[in-house]
């Protein structure tokens, strides 16, 4: 008979175009146009926008300036007269991301002392992370096309605190500095890294060979299939009170059926609408955005039907322990939302203060999502999927059991 | 149609099979308030059985009782002789057909006769001769692949009547069957319920509509405030109430104070709607009629009309559940 609940809803979802569109297009959609966003903002293509104002105006200050301008991960914005004023303002606006400030009556040169920093980063604590960055880059700046002026720096609090050189030595650090700036200069102007200079400190190395993109995507994958599974889950458990509100259910309780039969019913097709639900994105991700779709389809399936299943059993929890439909259609969006927002389907969960990230544990979203991260995005062994696949799949009985049982309530009144 | 041929009413009783239908002394409270105040019931084999009563008399409640979906505070249910809340398995023997178009509407015509007849208990090769022959019985055969929602409403409500009957229940439970349609295809309706009366089956009508509870019952039960204030056929109903006198209609142009209440109540007359209409029988001859109108005037009272016509289940509607009837 479960088969027969089955039938109706399958051809209930057929012929309802607007369920189909919101089931089976709206979710891919919204999956492309988030994979779009958040494929372009991984840090790899973001250039800082910086406004600067040289109060120096010296040939060093000039120069660390130049090889800032040449800095692929930095735009220069404003022309070459900024005020100290003028740049503040640019930040306050949000027409620059961060601005540096040259501060006059400072030098770039002298390295000891007790003055004031020669250079001021103006921030908007909105952009907060806009400051590190460019300050990183201002130091590498300095010592890859300054490495003259930070030798020289170095030689003169040498002379003051520990050694005097003679007159031949004086000469001969002259002589060597101005050749090194020389060759940084030349070097600079060529877009290349001085024969000179300070050793680099950092080399970069990616794990799994996979872009920072690929990644996003994979992550944006699970999390928009998640969020629109439960919601086309709920949509369809509701058909339950409508259908106690058309009489069906009085009909078919006055014959041998009984509420568990319909909820079988409903539970079988809800899995699998949610699985298909689920490969259209992934089957988007795979074909658009370049997910090893293929080379991971039995973990793929397991997880699918795993979160599916879960969202199935929640879906029909809310349904039935609801009396009318209005009531179970805010109740399941107010929950949907929440537990989405907490689980990372809106907002990745590594970006989420640690509190968060543990209260998200609670949700199916979360461990849906770390099982399909930890396919597509960390490349982890199916070991490490076990404990998400058991924990949804405990969810998804849980949740059936206790639909079943709050079922009772129609049957019997 | 798939259902049992049983047209002897006098085989009610044999032993281990029950009247289609036993409710005894039933009790039912929520909270404070009594919907069933000791009802009973028998249903026979070949009948239609019309149930009237003002909204809140307690029909829902009896009907949910049959079905063995509400637990009575006292009293019994039987379906053919067994209880339908400790033996499940007897609730195949009921048809159930509710008030609302209890289909899929988006789905069709055969789609619907398939599905529900498999919910109902058909086994699956069966399913194929039962839709048939609901198809045919209808009067649907040439509408099988349009959906539901695209038929007209008394083609709606006869697929409403044909999904309750496909497994064959020996037991109909309507609750009003007729709501919305037109006069031809009521009439069609009513043909189908006399057919399956004439099958055998004991069908259990609930109805506002007085005229079709007379035209198809073969005994009326009258419910008010829980109990079974008259039962019987339709005409041994109107006797009981009116004997040989004619039923007699006051209209008042004005709401009557207490003063004419109780003139008109002295007259037998009872309050059948509003507060301005009230029925009883005219015992004496039409020339009776202008005495009771010059002794209600000095009560007081605007008599805007008096009439007088043969009765009907009408009045005896009004004269027995008159004081409930919703305003």
């Amino acid at each position: 008979m479960s088969t027969a609940v089955f039938r109706a809803m399958l051809l209930g979802l057929l012929r309802d175009r607007a369920a189909l569109a919101m089931s089976f297009i709206l979710p891919g959609l919204v999956f492309l146009i988030f994979a779009a966003i958040f494929s372009g903002a991984t840090g790899e293509q973001l250039r800082l926008e910086v406004a600067v104002a040289d109060g120096i105006r010296s040939s060093t200050s000039v120069r660390l300036i130049e090889a800032l301008g040449r800095e692929p991960s930095l735009r220069l914005i404003g022309d070459r007269d900024l005020t100290a004023e003028r740049v503040r303002e640019l930040v306050r606006r949000g027409t620059a991301d961060v601005g540096l400030i040259f501060r006059e009556g400072t030098s770039l040169e002298s390295l000891g002392g007790f003055g004031p920093a020669p250079l001021i980063l103006v921030s908007d604590p909105a952009r907060g992370a806009a400051v590190p960055m460019l300050a990183g880059q201002v130091q590498r700046a300095y010592f890859s096309a300054l490495p003259d002026v930070a030798l020289g720096g170095v030689i003169e609090l040498l002379e003051n605190e520990f050694l005097e050189l003679d007159d031949d030595q004086q000469r001969d650090v002259e002589l060597g500095l101005a050749d090194l700036r020389e060759e940084a200069m030349e070097a600079v102007e060529q877009g290349r890294v001085s024969g000179w200079g300070f050793q680099e400190l950092f080399e970069r190395e990616d794990v799994a060979g996979r872009s920072a993109r690929h990644n996003h995507v994979a992550y944006y994958a699970g999390a928009i299939a998640v969020l629109f599974l439960l919601f086309s889950a709920v949509h369809g458990a509701i058909t339950l009170l409508e259908e106690s509100e058309s009489g069906l259910i009085d009909r078919i309780l006055a014959g041998p059926g009984h509420m568990g039969v319909l909820i079988n019913g409903k539970f079988l097709f809800l899995v699998a609408q949610g699985f298909m639900q689920i490969a259209v994105i992934f089957v988007l991700a795979w074909a658009i955005h370049g997910i090893d779709l293929p080379g991971h389809l039995l973990p793929w399936a397991l997880t699918t039907l795993t979160a599916s299943a879960a969202a199935a059993g929640m879906a029909l929890v809310v349904a039935t322990a609801c009396r009318t439909r209005r009531q179970a259609q805010t109740l399941s969006n107010v929950a949907i939302l929440i537990l989405s927002a907490l689980g990372g389907s809106m907002v990745p969960r590594f970006l989420m203060p640690d509190l968060l990230q543990q209260i998200g544990w609670i949700t199916p979203n979360t461990w849906a999502i770390e099982a399909y991260t930890a396919i597509f995005w960390r490349d982890q062994a199916v070991g490490t999927l076990i404990v998400p696949w058991i924990v949804l799949a405990a969810s998804a009985i849980l949740g059936l059991v206790v639909a079943r049982r709050l079922a009772r309530r129609m049957e019997v009144l | 149609m798939g259902s049992p041929e049983v047209s002897a009413r006098d085989s009610d009783d044999r032993p281990g099979n029950g009247a289609p239908v036993e409710v005894r002394n039933a009790h039912r409270r929520f909270g404070d308030r009594p919907a069933l105040q000791g009802v009973d019931l028998r249903l026979r084999r070949a009948e239609i059985y019309g149930m009237l009563g003002p909204n809140g008399a307690g029909k829902t409640t009896l009907v949910r009782a049959i079905c063995g979906r509400l637990a009575l505070d006292s009293g019994s249910v039987r379906i053919t002789g067994a209880d339908p809340r400790r033996e499940p398995t007897v609730r195949r023997q009921l048809g159930i057909v509710p008030q609302e178009i209890a289909l899929y509407l988006e789905l069709t015509v055969g789609e619907n006769l398939e599905i529900l007849g498999r919910l109902a208990g058909v086994a699956r090769r069966d399913l194929a001769a039962s839709v048939d022959s609901a198809l045919r019985w209808t009067g649907l055969e040439d509408r099988r692949r349009d959906r539901v929602s695209t038929l007209s409403g008394g083609m709606q409500r006869r697929l409403n009547i044909a999904a309750g009957t496909l497994h064959g229940p020996e037991v109909l439970l309507l609750d009003e069957p007729t709501v919305g349609v037109d006069p031809a295809a009521r009439e069609k309706i009513h043909e189908l319920l006399r057919d399956l009366r004439d099958r055998g089956l004991a069908i259990l009508l609930t109805t506002h509509d007085l005229e079709q509870a007379e035209s198809l019952s073969d005994r009326i039960g009258i419910l008010v405030n829980g109990r079974i204030r008259a039962e019987g056929s339709p005409e041994s109903l109107v006797r009981s109430a009116f004997g040989d006198a004619r039923e007699l209609i006051v209209s008042l142009s004005l709401d009557p104070d207490d003063r004419g209440r109780a003139a008109l109540q002295r007259e037998g007359l009872t309050a059948a709607r509003e507060d301005r209409i009230w029925t009883g029988a005219l015992d004496g001859g039409f020339e009776s009629l202008s005495e009771l109108g010059r002794r209600l005037s000095e009560s007081g009272l605007k008599v805007g009309e008096v009439r007088v016509r043969e009765p009907g289940l009408r009045g005896v509607f009004f004269r027995t559940a008159g004081e409930e009837l919703d305003e």
